[in-house]
């Protein structure tokens, strides 16, 4: 026995020096990159994207990148662990809307780890009514809670999926006080679970998305699964850069139909809110500031060569590329507007 | 026959292919279709969507098949949807006919799948439109019909039910996850664990430790006696494998491949429960359900067609709503947009080339993975004869890496692996039973999402009888398997105090 | 039905629901259960004692040892070289030999020569299989 605990013990002192040594070289990416996503899925877009990005920074490094889809509270824990750059993280706005909702498992992102670039937007964040509903707008909607009528709103609470439901409670108390309560949240879980509520009659509106709900709008009125959108969240500016062709049967022009400023979702006077999923790194705290260079300036070069938008653009993804500084700001301004949403809301 | 263009070579060489890694997938302990489709993604990019799609459906078919294999010899489900095969092909493999009962799954997976498949071509659209009449209430009607098995595979009744309201406990340590449309809020965490098991244990290392690690500590309890030998594996006319067997078995692999298909359809009811389910349904309607559980060839048809029956019902609704009817076929979905293809009600009508090719790739990769398993099955059954030193070992590495991988690196799913080996030891000696308690452990997080959800969205309890006729039709075979289960139960009472009165039984 | 049925459920409360029915039927199963059985619980002691007196002390305990040793090691020695795997190969190799060792009823020299090419051959085809053709993450 003791023999083999010192034999351990010798095996480890002696790895442990050669690592060390190893470590003092390293101011890059190591050899074997783990990328953590924020999603247990591999057929989602987080993994889409980070797929996307791993293949081009892996070629352009002459690197191995693994994205593992752990999920988000795992995911964290991975990346809290290793501070070496062996463990870099992919994820969305979830991580700080997941925050400011107050979900277990969720820090404040921006002072538990370093915001790296981001990367790509996923402009499809939409909210839908039945064919033939007699909400045929977000004016209608906001209407009917002024005058007293309940609507009925499926969303997975929490993040991403709640956070537009936020902003129509907040245009609603902007447009008559108090009609904020007229707005209620039907807590479901997956896209199907949110389908499934409409057609139970469970809820008048749901969160869906532009790539899993289009077709459902191009069914016929009397298909009880037929839907139509009423808002879609993105940026107009963000679904500019969409292809002319748009999704399917409904063409970008159809889409920016439902976005601001065509359908207003005010966000305070004279301003709409509007909500982008953007894509982004996250790095550990003490991760070394030379890899966050590295990384960012290869991704500069990967979006200046051009070949990656295509591929973002083929997958419906809207190419979004700041260095870490930027995305920084950006994502913090973008924080700051939505902790404002919320706060609004929540104190009568 | 412009249609069928899209037949080459390479597709072809495709399907096989992926058949043969699924196969390979899911007879390792752990590893799961889910899986295989998983790390094979991303090879499909640049193969286009038709061979992309070829590569991956033969993975479904051949990693749903595979996990028939360790289930029968090893007493191990490769794939938690091969539970309920365990149950008599483990005593099959005992009694040293492991190679008849590997047969009898291959051709009930064949059956199953073919069946299936000719349900998803014939009927996609329209079962989509029932499947969505299935609303919370439904959904957990039909996971209560599958617990209500519980019963009927316990030894003992009341302690059966026990443990399978155990499993169900220890399912819902942890969050009650959003995803799944909870409020994301731990609960039942032992103070000072959150950071371990705020996410609770993963289904698959409590499957592994329950049967396999279990299994080890069992036998080197009792010092790791010899195995089996050659000689007492019957090979040859004495356990030979005929079609017979499956005379008067029409019906239950008919039946089966329904309920299999039909679960595949409802979304988010999950693929272990199909069967689970075609196993409870076979052991109700069965006019010897006292054999189940002991060997019975029943049993096996009923779990592998079910099982295999999932495959062309899960597509069901991916193809004619773009929702996955199981954790595979969401996979699935990665692949058409990968290839900027939409899934969705319209998917079938705008892409004709493509629906036939995912309808002829899954015919082949039926075909090919019952030809691979069938021919191979004699020396995989040796498998049993190899020396327990040198089998345990490396059944133990196989289960670390399969508890790992299996959330894509989780350290903490390998501890899981222990503490529920260690467990299942302490449970095989306090009696509590491990087949219901697994069924618990895999139907209790949607059985309690279901129930949830239907008091918070109607709330009234009268809803679970008033909802639908589907409800009330729920409603009546719960009653007749519970009733079933007391009348199994009785008569197995009797016998046993006919046979031998009070012999006094260790706790 | 009257309001006998209504019931009415918090979200923000929802996650104790069950969890709550589910306690409270364990433990009426419980009860039941020590009430029939109580003559047979009280019997345990005896039983594990007998149990205890009866195993294979060596191969349970160097079971248990060895797979908690194999477990705690793999992370440790896989951070020394990340994200290649190495902590699986290097821990599974002993792992492997050890316990067969361990196993084994008759320990002569063929045999646990055996035993040394498995604990070698097979870590090291699943090692490759994983980590370089599938691209899995192994510690």
């Amino acid at each position: 026995m003791t023999f083999t605990r010192r034999l351990v013990l010798a095996v480890v002192g002696a790895t442990a020096l050669t690592a060390t040594s190893f470590a003092a070289t390293a101011q890059e990416l190591p050899r074997n990159v783990r990328l953590v996503i924020g999603s247990t899925s591999t057929g989602g877009d987080t993994y889409q994207n980070s797929a996307i990005v791993a293949g081009a920074l892996s070629e352009k490094l002459g690197i191995n990148i693994k994205v593992d889809a752990v999920g988000a509270t795992e995911a964290f824990k991975a990346l809290e662990r290793d501070s070496r750059g062996t463990t870099l993280m992919i994820f969305h706005d979830q991580s700080y809307l997941g925050n400011l909702y107050g979900v277990q498992g969720y820090e404040d992102p921006f002072a538990s780890y370093k915001i790296g670039p981001t990367v790509a937007i996923n402009p499809g964040n939409a909210y839908l009514v039945p064919k033939g509903s007699k909400y045929g707008s977000m004016e209608d909607i906001l209407a009917a809670a002024e005058a007293g009528e309940k609507v009925r709103v499926a969303i997975q609470p929490g993040g991403v999926s709640e956070i537009g439901f936020s902003a129509m409670k907040n245009a609603a108390k902007l447009r008559s006080p108090g009609s904020e309560e007229n707005i209620v949240a039907v807590n479901t879980g997956s896209q199907s679970d949110k389908n499934q509520a409409m057609w139970d009659d469970l809820a008048d509106v749901i969160n869906g998305s532009i790539q899993a709900n289009e077709q459902f709008t191009q069914l016929p009125e009397d298909d009880r699964k037929a839907m139509e959108f009423v808002w879609i969240t993105a940026r107009p500016a963000t679904l500019e850069q969409a292809p002319a062709q748009g999704m399917g049967d409904t063409t970008r022009d159809e889409m920016l139909q439902y976005a601001s400023p065509q359908t207003s979702v005010p966000l305070m006077e004279g301003e709409d809110f509007t909500f982008d999923k953007e894509f982004f790194f996250l790095y550990n705290l003490e991760m070394d500031d030379a890899i966050v260079e590295q990384i960012d300036t290869a991704l500069a070069e990967i979006f200046e060569e051009g070949e990656i938008q295509n591929r973002q653009k083929e997958a419906f993804f809207i190419p979004n590329f700041l260095p870490s500084d930027e995305a920084r700001a950006h994502l913090e301004a973008k924080r700051d507007t939505y902790r404002n949403v919320i706060a609004e809301i929540t104190t009568n | 026959m412009e249609f069928l263009a899209f037949i080459t070579p390479l597709f072809l060489s495709l399907v096989v292919a992926g058949t043969l890694v699924g196969i390979v997938f899911g007879a390792i302990p752990g590893m799961t279709a889910t899986m295989a489709v998983a790390v094979c993604l991303p090879l499909t990019y640049p193969l286009g969507l038709e061979n992309g799609l070829a590569l991956l459906l033969g993975l479904y078919v051949g990693g749903i098949s595979g996990g028939l294999v360790p289930a029968i010899l090893l007493n191990i489900p490769g794939t938690p949807s091969s539970i309920t095969t365990t149950f008599d092909g483990y005593p099959m493999t005992q009694r040293g006919e492991g190679e008849r009962a590997l047969k009898i799954g291959i051709v009930s997976s064949l059956v199953g799948g073919l069946v299936s498949l000719g349900i998803l071509f014939l009927f996609a659209p329209v079962l989509a439109d029932f499947a969505i009449r299935f609303s919370y209430v439904e959904k957990f009607l039909i996971i209560l019909f599958a617990l209500s098995v519980m019963g009927a595979l316990s030894n003992n009744m009341l302690i059966g039910v026990f443990s399978g309201f155990l499993g169900i406990f220890i399912s819902l340590i942890g969050t009650y996850d959003i995803s799944d449309g909870g409020n994301g809020k731990h609960r039942l965490i032992p103070p000072g664990l959150e950071y371990w098991l705020e996410s609770g244990f993963s289904l698959l290392p409590v499957l592994i430790a329950l049967f396999g690690l279990t299994a080890i500590l069992y036998e080197a309890e009792i010092g790791i006696p010899r195995g089996l030998s050659r000689d007492q594996v019957k090979i040859g006319d004495s356990s030979r494998f005929s079609f017979s067997v499956f005379r008067g078995q029409i019906v239950n692999l008919i039946r089966s491949s329904g309920i299999g298909t039909f679960v595949g359809i409802l979304p988010g009811v999950g693929g272990s429960a199909a069967s689970i389910l075609s196993y409870t349904s076979a052991k109700t309607f069965s006019k010897h359900p006292e054999r189940f559980g002991k060997g019975e060839p029943a049993g096996i048809i009923a779990s592998e067609s079910g099982n295999n029956g999932l495959t062309g019902g899960a597509l069901v609704p991916l193809l004619s709503l773009g929702i996955p009817g199981d954790s595979t076929t969401a996979l699935l979905i990665g692949a058409f947009t990968l290839q900027g293809i939409q899934v969705g009600p319209l998917f079938i009508g705008n892409n004709p080339d493509t629906w036939n090719a995912m309808i002829f790739a899954m015919m082949i990769a039926n075909v090919a993975m019952f030809v691979m398993m069938f021919f191979a099955i004699r020396y995989v059954a040796l498998i049993v004869t190899v020396p327990k030193h040198i089998l345990f070992p490396v059944i133990l590495m196989m289960c670390v890496i399969g508890a790992y991988t299996i959330n894509y690196g989780i350290m903490f799913d390998v501890w899981t692996l222990a503490i529920f080996g260690l467990f299942g030891w302490i449970a095989l000696h306090m009696r509590i039973e491990i087949a219901p308690f697994i069924i618990g452990f895999i139907l209790g997080p949607s059985a309690e999402v279901y129930f949830v959800k239907s008091i918070e969205s109607f709330g009234d309890l009268s809803v679970f009888v008033t909802k639908s006729w589907i409800a009330v039709v729920l409603w009546v075979l719960i009653i007749g398997s519970i009733a079933m289960s007391a009348l199994i139960s009785r008569m197995a009472r009797d016998s046993r105090e006919s046979l031998a009165a009070g012999a006094s039984d260790p706790v | 039905m009257g309001d006998l049925t209504k019931v009415t459920v918090d979200f923000e409360t929802s996650h104790l629901v069950f969890p709550t029915i589910i306690a409270c039927v364990l433990t009426l199963l419980g009860i039941v259960i020590v009430i029939r059985d109580r003559r047979r619980i009280a019997a345990s002691g005896t039983y594990w004692a007998e149990v205890l007196g009866k195993m294979d002390k060596v191969r349970f305990f160097g079971t248990i040892a060895l797979t908690l040793v194999y477990f705690s090691l793999m992370v440790p020695v896989g951070n020394i070289w990340p994200n290649t795997g190495m902590g699986f190969l290097l821990c599974s190799i002993p792992f492997v030999f050890l316990s067969g060792v361990l196993f084994l009823h008759d320990r002569d020299i063929r045999s646990i020569l055996t035993i040394g090419v498995v604990a070698v051959v097979s870590p090291t085809l699943v090692w490759w299989l994983f980590t370089d053709l599938f691209f899995l993450t192994l510690p």
